[in-house]
């Protein structure tokens, strides 16, 4: 339990590099000499061979044969703690059984996962743990998911000899997220381990010995951490739970639907588990590319704002000013005889944060049919030099699993703990396995990770480019750099100055590390979902051209960022918002058509890496709202200028003329055309970008609560 | 040979208790049954109500034929079992021998002056107020600035 | 409306006054609770910092282990501090992070898991009585009476004066010296309940008497006296075959 990673790191550099670049090579040439590889192990298990490396755990060998052997405290992403015991296995000839999940196998070891020793040693250990273990499965939020009670069934015995009272632990307040019921606990010590090694914050260990040992934080405090709720998915038990979900929804009476997220420019893999047409709770889905098996705090638990402030009707301004309810025949007849009042430079259309790339086609077809170009996201990027002509300039081009390959990191203008916590976790993984060293340009903030922190100002990185400032040297000397330059101080004035010394410095890294061709250096994190697929379907960055050439009618398509007021357009203008919260564009629209939001359209979204991937329809649509593209495909009809699709596939055909990228799902579109040529607010990352759904989240609103007023202000009065 | 003279003379009794073929049809298409009986009584509202120990057994040898027009509402083809009132409720149904045409009921406070029928399926019918909180709380705009 | 709040606030907090009657006894005991509370005199902001003397202890120890491996002082430098300042507090514990560079939580593992960091105030003279069955059969009870007398104080508790604090913990590893009680670092061993007396006279006088055992015998050699080795060795050759 007393691991740490630092020391170990500090102490270990060389050795690791060492072995780092030999376990390269050993791939390198294991890939080149196909035939028998002479550095590999026969083991056996249950008589059946199996080659295996050498330094594979007797339970990996097992696993690579197909048997599971049962575990709690053992997690493929974490360090191995061997506290559990429920490994257990007898191997031949080996006098005692062995943990599994510990043992290094060696050369000719028969495995025995089903003997009679084997299977003795599992029940004696699940009688051990069942020994202090509460049997409250009725009123367990972990029950029909919980791997003591699946454990417990295929291998505990099915009596107990144990008379004397059981142990009891107080429960812990460690935040609005996450629900302690510490007696469930049976100390594997997995969120410790998580704690500690994925999300960087060292504030949960073990306190105590023997029969009290007790997992906490022994002074009252918050488990600060975006990445906290994946404490729920870890615990094998339902002693960690969510706060939000408690007592809501049973695992067996939920539909789940394997779909994406949008709330960061990272695009995480999820499953969405409604009830009754309603969404009860969000959980990751493995996908190694990009979340692995976390996602973020906000990914998480924003879900509830999906259920507030939603529009559920179309309404339009009536003439005192006041937005009424309607219905969708007269709303869209109102805007399609609005649009045909109208031509060229005098309509105009913002896209928000949350628009996928099918509405971003079919609003771009419909205003291209009214020879207007004037499509802007909200979102800004510099359009000085090639722009966003070349999708390289755009990208997170290296990956956000390619960020591990790398040694050394600039960051610029960018918290990616707050902006893109994944991304954040990759790099500290880089950072604890890979010897990555970081750099940041920008505001000082903790990112969980040791780093080098340059400067704030914008001047930092004109030194660096010209070569004047000492971190030259050092990007001089790196192997294989990245530097990643955060959309959000791209918005500033001087955003075109950063990007273009940014480009600099990365063409420069470029030609010292001598890297190959394939390997990408300049990179871009951006913080929106919808972004990249804007950019790569011809929108313009940034409400600019629309501040300087007002136009009599403004579409908002999800844009609640406040980018364009009333003020900036004339009095008599007309603004339609098209959404699916009412948030900052709905109060200020003449007419509102309701959106679906993303657990409830199948739409195309792009993450900052430019991968495409498309949500599932979870639950359908509140109301009257509809399907974005649809409404924008009936709007066109009423105007006499009928888009030519009329189902989804037909959209995404027209989607793969425009950018042949946006339909070629889960692959990354690779973009090699490299240039030849701070503002972090540390209120939470709860609320960056501010969405209007995790606006709308109670959840996120105690989150941000809590941490600016300790955990204590959101106490709540205990249910059980 | 009696037998058969018995069939002709019911089937001649079914024409004559009905008003001829038209009245017979008619009563086959709205209770589905043709029965001839003894008219035992006749309520405000117009149900007649017919007895026939001899040819029907126990539990079928009472019925109603129900009124065309009650309390405003055509009831020629939509019948409903609720259209008795509660005084021949119980004669109908065997609780009692004694038809309120020779026993009139006791006037109590509780009794309906006029019978309803069942509201059940119709505007009327009541509606309890939902306790499950809403599943989706939509959106309400701000109240527009007085100008 | 008040009124329900009132009466749910009264309901809660009896109902964790009944959790409370379900602690065991190790809790309840030596090791306390294993979750920090605040209390006046412990708390994160309870004065500590480490004299100069200490910090020169610290850096000594900490050269002893490899650069990079601070962590591993942990124990040796908490207890520096506990005896600084008697026992540990929170802001103590937080101290010892922050000079070895690792977060708190680590520190508070080790403090927790180890019964002889104090995470609670004691008294001046720490007394350790050890009722484990030898110096049970030794009549320690009889020495635990007396202590209890002598001070007026039960097990667990610590005098007005904050002098003494009593606690009953088991062996202590000087059976054959039983009874014994452990006086911050001393043991005093063989004791009768006029000795306790007597030693507790002299805490309080400010001496600080000798350790060891009472009643004349020199550390754990037998009581009555030697039944083996008697007589003066015999020299080398002794017992070997004449004609070698």
């Amino acid at each position: 339990m007393l691991r740490l990673p630092v020391v170990s790191r500090s102490l270990f550099p060389a050795a690791l590099t060492k072995g780092g670049a030999a376990a390269t090579n050993n791939v390198r040439t294991a890939a080149t000499a196909t035939a028998a590889a002479p550095n590999l192990l026969e083991v056996f298990v249950d008589g059946n061979p199996v080659m295996v490396e050498p330094g594979t755990t007797v339970l990996q060998a097992c696993e690579k044969v197909g048997m599971q052997i049962p575990r709690f405290c053992y997690h493929e992403r974490l360090s191995v703690a061997g506290n559990c015991r429920m490994c257990l296995v007898e191997i031949e000839k080996v006098p005692k059984p062995v943990a599994a999940c510990a043992m290094p196998v060696m050369k000719g070891w028969n495995i025995l996962t089903n003997s009679d020793k084997t299977r003795k040693a599992r029940e004696g250990v699940m009688e051990f743990l069942l020994a202090n273990h509460p049997l409250d499965c009725p009123i367990c939020d972990q029950g029909g998911e919980c791997d003591l009670q699946d454990q417990s069934m295929q291998f505990g015995s099915d009596r107990s000899r144990f008379t004397e009272s059981k142990r009891a632990v107080e429960d812990k307040n460690i935040g609005p997220l996450i629900k302690t019921i510490m007696t469930r606990c049976i100390q594997c010590t997995r969120c410790v381990r998580f704690a500690s090694e994925i999300a960087g914050v060292e504030e949960l260990g073990t306190t105590g010995r023997g029969n009290d040992l007790q997992i906490g934080t022994y002074v009252e405090k918050m488990f600060m951490s975006e990445l906290s709720g994946n404490v729920i998915d870890i615990c094998p038990v339902g002693a960690l739970t969510s706060k939000p979900y408690a007592f809501t929804a049973r695992p067996w009476e939920t539909r789940k639907t394997e779909t994406i997220d949008v709330l960061d420019a990272v695009g995480s893999n999820i499953v969405v588990s409604t009830r009754g047409g309603e969404v009860m709770r969000v959980l990751p889905r493995l996908n190694e590319d990009i979340n692995e098996e976390w996602i973020s705090d906000k990914t998480r638990f924003a879900y509830d704002g999906l259920k507030r402030q939603r529009l559920t009707q179309t309404m339009v301004k009536n003439e005192s000013g006041q937005l009424v309810a309607t219905t969708w025949e007269d709303a869209l007849t109102r805007v399609a005889g609005a649009l045909q009042g109208v031509e060229g430079n005098d309509v105009a259309a913002v896209v928000g944060g949350l628009v996928d790339a099918e509405a971003l086609i079919s609003l771009k077809d419909l205003l291209n049919r009214f020879n207007s170009d004037t499509l802007c996201t909200e979102e800004a990027f510099p359009m000085a030099g090639a722009g966003s002509d070349l999708r390289s300039n755009y990208l997170l081009n290296t990956g956000i699993a390619g960020i591990e390959e790398a040694d050394l990191l600039l960051l610029v203008g960018t918290n990616p703990r707050y902006e893109a916590p994944l991304f954040n976790a990759r790099i500290r993984k880089g950072w604890l396995h890979n010897e990555l060293q970081v750099a940041l340009v920008g505001k000082e903030v903790d990112l969980s990770y040791t780093h080098d922190h340059l400067g704030e100002s914008a001047t930092v990185l004109q030194e660096i480019a010209s070569g004047t400032h000492p971190f030259s040297q050092v990007l001089a000397k790196a192997k294989r750099p990245v530097v990643v330059v955060g959309s959000s101080c791209l918005q500033r004035e001087d955003g075109a100055a950063i990007m273009a010394a940014v480009s600099t410095i990365a063409q420069n890294a470029r030609v010292s590390s001598g890297v190959e061709e394939t390997w990408k250096v300049l990179n871009v994190l951006h913080r929106v979902a919808s972004q990249v697929a804007a950019l790569d379907l011809g929108y313009k960055p940034g409400v600019e051209a629309i501040r300087k050439n007002p136009p009599k009618l403004l579409f908002l398509l999800g844009a609640d960022a406040g980018c364009i007021t009333r003020q900036d357009l004339p009095k008599d203008s007309f603004i339609i918002y098209q959404g699916h919260h009412g948030d900052v564009g709905a109060p200020m629209a003449d007419i509102i058509l309701p959106g679906a939001a993303y657990t409830e359209k199948c739409s195309t979204y792009v993450n900052t890496e430019g991968r495409a991937q498309q949500t599932k329809v979870a639950v359908t649509a509140p109301g009257m709202a509809r399907e974005d593209w649809r409404i924008i495909r009936a709007i066109s009809e009423l105007a006499g200028v009928t888009l030519p699709y009329d189902t989804l596939d037909e959209v995404r055909d027209r989607l793969a003329e425009v950018s042949p990228n946006l339909v070629r799902y889960d692959d990354v579109e690779e973009a090699n055309y490299f240039k030849q040529a701070n503002e972090l607010s540390k209120v939470s990352c709860y609320l960056t970008p501010a969405y209007p759904i995790s606006r709308a989240s109670q959840t996120m609103a105690k989150c941000v609560k809590a941490v600016t007023e300790g955990a204590q202000a959101v106490d709540e009065p205990a249910i059980c | 040979m009696a037998e058969y003279a018995n069939l002709v003379r019911r089937a001649l009794g079914q024409l004559g208790g009905h008003g001829g073929v038209r009245g017979l049809l008619v009563q086959f298409f709205r209770v589905n049954d043709v029965k001839v009986g003894n008219l035992i009584g006749v309520d405000k509202y117009g149900n007649k109500y017919y007895e026939d120990k001899k040819h029907f057994f126990f539990a079928r040898h009472r019925w109603v034929i129900y009124t065309t027009e009650m309390n405003g509402k055509n009831t020629m083809w939509e019948v409903d079992g609720s259209m008795v009132p509660a005084e021949w409720h119980r004669w109908l149904h065997c609780m009692t021998d004694d038809p309120p045409t020779t026993h009139p009921p006791e006037p109590k406070k509780f009794l309906a002056d006029i019978h309803q029928i069942n509201v059940s399926g119709s505007r009327q019918q009541y509606v309890p107020c939902t306790t499950t909180r809403k599943k989706i709380h939509e959106w309400v705009p701000p109240k527009a600035e007085a100008q | 409306m008040f009124l329900s709040a009132a009466v749910r606030s009264a309901v809660s907090q009896t109902a964790r006054q009944v959790r409370n009657l379900h602690r065991s006894a190790a809790r309840a005991g030596a090791g306390g609770i294993f979750v920090h509370r605040d209390t006046p005199d412990n708390n994160a902001d309870t004065p500590f910092e480490f004299t100069e003397e200490n910090k020169k202890r610290i850096e000594a120890i900490i050269s002893m282990y490899p650069v990079g491996h601070k962590q591993a002082a942990t124990i040796p430098v908490l207890d520096v501090a506990q005896r600084q300042h008697g026992w540990l507090p929170i802001s103590a514990m937080n101290k010892v992070a922050e000079v070895l560079e690792v977060a708190p939580m680590r520190v508070y593992e080790v403090a927790t898991f180890y019964t002889m960091f104090l995470r609670q105030p004691v008294g001046k003279y720490f007394i350790q009585i050890c009722t484990t069955t030898p110096c049970m059969l030794c009549n320690s009870d009889s020495i635990l009476e007396a202590i209890q007398n002598k001070l007026g104080i039960k097990v667990g508790e610590t005098t007005p004066d904050k002098m003494f604090t009593l606690i009953e913990v088991e062996c202590l590893g000087a059976c054959v010296n039983a009874p014994m009680v452990q006086i911050n670092d001393n043991y005093y061993e063989d004791l009768t309940p006029k000795d306790i007396d007597e030693i507790i006279d002299e805490l309080k006088a400010g001496r600080v008497p000798p350790p060891g055992p009472r009643g004349g015998r020199f550390s754990c050699e037998p009581a009555g006296g030697l039944t083996s080795l008697t007589e003066p060795p015999k020299g080398p050759g002794f017992g070997v075959r004449a004609d070698l």
